[in-house]
């Protein structure tokens, strides 16, 4: 009889301090999903912006530990959203490298491109006057260049908005697509292409 | 370097799209056109871009580099 009550005891005992640890992991593992929560929250604005990729990416980490932790797998819950703090600061890190370089190609290209559509401009609006094009000049590929010219100054106005809501990357890719037009145009013109068009 | 510099060397910003053409022998202000605009009639547009060197669309200098527009 005693051995029965001293098992029980023991087992109470046990039982207890299962609960109590599993307890106290929960409780940490939902700490530090809050913490990861929102330290991700806190970057998130700008990392879409600049490295939606990698944001998206630390979101997934976050998704698969709360799902962890909904399964009640707490200890592995715990563990997946403990590092992700370090992992922001990573991206922190990674997207501030990027935002310099794309401020710094954007700036190129805000410094280019205006002077490269200047020179187009200048030219259309004149052989717009010709009573006949030079040799080296179609009435249609004229044309071509006309168009691609007014296709090049809309793209460039969108570019300059991307940039002015914040969106590096986006605003660095529309420049970039408004060089290539503008390259074209020079192309059909028989202007010369900038050295910095060139790459 | 300034602008003048610049445009004496021919334009040396790596975004310029500029067209210089060198004046060689025979050449006129109207040629030039007739050359890069199709119309002959078009040379004040190029005189009038270059009047920084020239004071006279009849007087060009075999050597001048002159902007084209």
């Amino acid at each position: 009889m005693r051995k029965i009550v001293l098992l029980s005891v023991v087992m109470i005992v046990a039982v207890g301090l299962i609960l109590t640890g599993c307890s106290k992991v929960k409780g940490q593992a939902d700490a530090a999903l809050k913490a990861a929560e929102k330290a991700i929250s806190e970057v998130k604005p700008e990392a879409e912006k600049i490295v939606p990729d990698q944001i998206k990416a630390l979101e997934g980490t976050l998704n698969g530990a709360k799902e962890k932790f909904g399964k009640g797998d707490y200890k592995a819950a715990l563990s997946d959203a403990q590092v992700i703090p370090g992992k922001v600061k990573d991206l922190v890190a990674s997207m501030n490298a990027k935002k310099d370089e794309l401020t710094k190609t954007w700036t190129d290209l805000d410094q280019g491109i205006p002077k490269m559509m200047d020179a187009i401009k200048s030219r259309v609006g004149i052989l717009s006057q010709s009573k006949k094009l030079p040799a080296n000049l179609t009435k249609e590929k004229f044309e071509e260049a006309k168009s691609g010219l007014d296709s090049a100054l809309k793209d460039w106005e969108t570019a300059k908005e991307s940039f002015k809501g914040g969106m590096l990357g986006e605003a660095v890719a529309k420049g970039n697509t408004v060089k290539e037009k503008a390259v074209q145009v020079l192309e059909i013109l028989g202007m010369p292409v900038p050295a910095a068009a060139k790459s | 370097m300034s602008e003048k510099d610049k445009k004496e060397k021919g334009g040396s910003d790596s975004w310029s799209a500029e067209q210089w053409h060198e004046v060689k022998k025979g050449d006129t202000l109207s040629k030039i056109a007739e050359h890069y605009y199709g119309d002959g009639s078009l040379y004040m547009k190029i005189f009038e871009a270059n009047r920084n060197i020239l004071k006279d669309p009849n007087l060009i200098k075999v050597g001048q580099k002159l902007r084209i527009p």
